[in-house]
């Protein structure tokens, strides 16, 4: 199971985050093992939780048979591309053994609603890793609005 | 001489508390061997999986976690990675050329076919199966013909 901080560090999403925002986050986050066929998320269900990917790949589905496959150590599955107002819209599939992080969707949401350089940092990588990784997804009209994810 | 008396006199309680120990301890080998009984019935299943025992032990020195996961070269699928890519390539038929990979996945699984997610991750890192850029993917037919052909 690999290291959170180390993980944090190879994030295309936090990982540009200084020492000090990096130890904040690190308690957040809760290891999980997955294993093929584990479902982490349903579609339609509460969303508590957001991923960060260590090991393994997942297989997020979303409306419209589109999808994408997630498999690079940092990868983060969260806010857009999995929930909208505190509902899941994508379904999880472990495709692969492996480990993921999991930090509570609130818990998040407060942390990158916060007025500092670090919430910054957090949300203008996770742009553009969303426009690398799913730039497919359709944008959302109200983005300042961050309850609705 | 009967009861306890006769216990003590010839060495009833040591004779017990051994006997207790035996069955106890054969309990525990029965458990240890039925714990992982799964594993042998894999091999079994799946023999490929013996070759890559060995030829994992030949290694030298631990694998750096940077190397994982390692991608399948299509030229080397196994025997049963090959009938399997062979299943999905027949569903894979049944759907657009740009297709859905959760609805792929779901037929597989409703087909019955063997570990569908772990062999549906096969195929993606073998890169017969690759995304399109638009959140579906396509059947890479020139790979799949290599991958079965070896």
């Amino acid at each position: 199971m690999g290291d959170i901080k180390e993980v944090l560090n190879r994030s295309s999403v936090f990982g540009s985050l200084g020492k000090e925002d990096t130890e904040r986050l690190k308690p957040l986050f809760d290891p999980r093992k997955i294993h093929p066929g584990d479902i982490l998320a349903t579609a339609g269900e509460a969303a508590d939780y957001f991923f960060l990917l260590a090991t393994g790949t997942i297989l997020l589905a979303m409306d419209g048979g589109r999808s994408v496959v997630l498999n690079t150590c940092g990868d983060f599955i969260g806010l857009e591309l999995l929930s909208a107002r505190g509902i899941y819209t994508s379904r999880l599939t472990a495709l692969e053994k492996g480990c993921v992080f999991a930090i509570p969707r609130q818990a998040f949401l407060d942390i990158i609603q916060e007025d500092s350089p670090g919430a910054s940092a957090i949300m203008t990588a996770w742009h553009e890793y969303l426009e690398v990784t799913a730039s497919f997804t359709k944008n959302i009209e109200d983005e300042g609005l961050l309850e609705h994810f | 001489m009967y009861g306890i008396e006769a216990i003590n006199a010839n060495n009833g309680w040591a004779i017990s508390v051994v006997g207790i120990t035996i069955v106890f301890s054969g309990l525990v080998m029965l458990s240890l061997v039925i714990s992982q009984l799964h594993k042998v019935l894999a091999l079994w299943e799946d023999p490929s999986k013996i070759k890559a025992l060995f030829a994992a032990t030949k290694k030298e020195g631990p694998v750096p976690e940077d190397s994982l996961p390692k991608i399948p070269d299509p030229d080397h699928l196994t025997d049963s990675q090959q009938e399997t890519a062979k299943q999905f390539a027949l569903l894979a038929r049944t759907m657009d050329d740009h297709f859905s990979l959760p609805r792929l996945l779901h037929l597989a699984q409703i087909s019955g076919l063997h570990s569908p997610c772990s062999n549906l991750n096969t195929l993606l890192k073998a890169k017969i199966i690759i995304p399109d850029g638009s959140g579906f993917f396509v059947w890479d037919k020139e790979r799949f013909d290599r991958a079965i052909a070896s």
